[in-house]
């Protein structure tokens, strides 16, 4: 009868445990740091741009309603500029860039790790631009959320 | 005599025009103007449990100084409301916040001639802050799709915020 008791305690014990993970899980939200929409009119360019903040501190950049035109080399980078023109040429322009890696498509959502320690004060807009031209596609200068 | 250069010269032709027509297939990509690359990747974490944002923007100045973001939220349990945050304007008599048409011609006055065509959320409850105004589930969001910060006293336009979809 103890026996039955001590397992039953034990069995509680599990379910509460397991439904406590499982709160901790849905409560485990990304913080939404800063937005934009996108602008581009050469290779029209359109969508948002959100930098979501991890409970682990681990920022993540986010298209959706995303969409370019496809093109060769086409990265994704953050800038160290309130705003880019269509076309412009950040290496001629010695603009200095963060690199968050080749746009896996250029139509949908999707999402790219931001390197620790970067600078989201310095670094204030996305651009979607093509390495093979030096030429920017399409722009989102961020705002606070 | 013509016909018999090109025979002589063809493969010269060839072995040049070949690696050039490649290098530049391979620079431009020219097929990827009709080529979509498309993706769907789900949102890196799970947060249905909180409101989901629907639609933002940020405020700019009219008649007055105003700063600060508007977002409408989708509650789950299904209402909808708006929140200013980051908040700041200039206090004033009978300022009320409102939904109007982003095409509204009004919106680019600082004073408003006529009537607004819009929807009342309420009087603006503090100047400086974060605030929150409940939306009627019947306001139209894809029509009315600027927040006004309105003196109606004075029929003064504080500042607009145009929403884009989140």
């Amino acid at each position: 009868m103890v026996r039955i008791f001590k397992a039953g305690g034990k069995l509680a014990g599990l379910a509460l445990a397991l439904g406590f993970m499982t709160a901790q899980a849905q409560n485990d939200g990304a913080k939404t740091v800063e937005t934009g929409t996108f602008h581009g009119k050469v290779h029209s360019t359109s969508g948002r741009a959100t930098i979501y903040q991890e409970k682990d501190g681990k920022l993540v950049l986010r298209l959706t309603r995303f969409k370019t035109s496809n093109g060769p080399d086409v990265h994704v980078v953050l800038i160290a500029l309130k705003d880019a023109d269509d076309d412009a040429n950040f290496l001629k322009n010695g603009t200095d860039r963060v690199e968050l890696g080749a746009l896996k498509g250029n139509e949908g959502d999707q999402n790219y790790d931001i390197p620790a320690g970067t600078d989201l004060a310095k670094f204030q807009t996305v651009s979607i631009y093509c390495e093979r031209f030096n030429a920017n596609f399409g722009a989102a200068p961020l705002t606070k959320f | 005599m013509n016909t018999s250069w090109i025979t002589r010269k063809k493969w010269i032709l060839i072995a040049l025009g070949v690696p050039i027509l490649i290098a530049l297939w391979w620079a431009f990509r020219p097929e990827k103007l009709w080529i979509n690359q498309k993706v769907d990747e789900p949102a890196p974490f799970a947060s249905t449990a909180d409101p989901q944002p629907l639609y933002t923007g940020t405020l700019e100045g009219k008649a007055h100084e105003t700063s600060g973001r508007a977002t409408i939220y989708k509650a789950p349990s299904g209402s909808e409301y708006l929140r200013l945050t980051d908040f700041k304007t200039s206090n004033g008599p009978d300022v009320h916040v409102l939904l109007a048409r982003g095409d509204d011609e009004n919106l680019h006055q600082e004073i408003v001639k006529g009537q607004i065509d819009s929807i009342e959320l309420g009087s603006l409850k503090g100047n400086q802050g974060d605030q929150n105004y409940d939306l009627q589930p019947s306001a139209d969001l894809g029509k009315y799709n600027a927040v006004v910060i309105y003196c109606e006293r004075f029929h003064a336009i504080f500042g607009v915020a145009r929403l884009d979809q989140f």
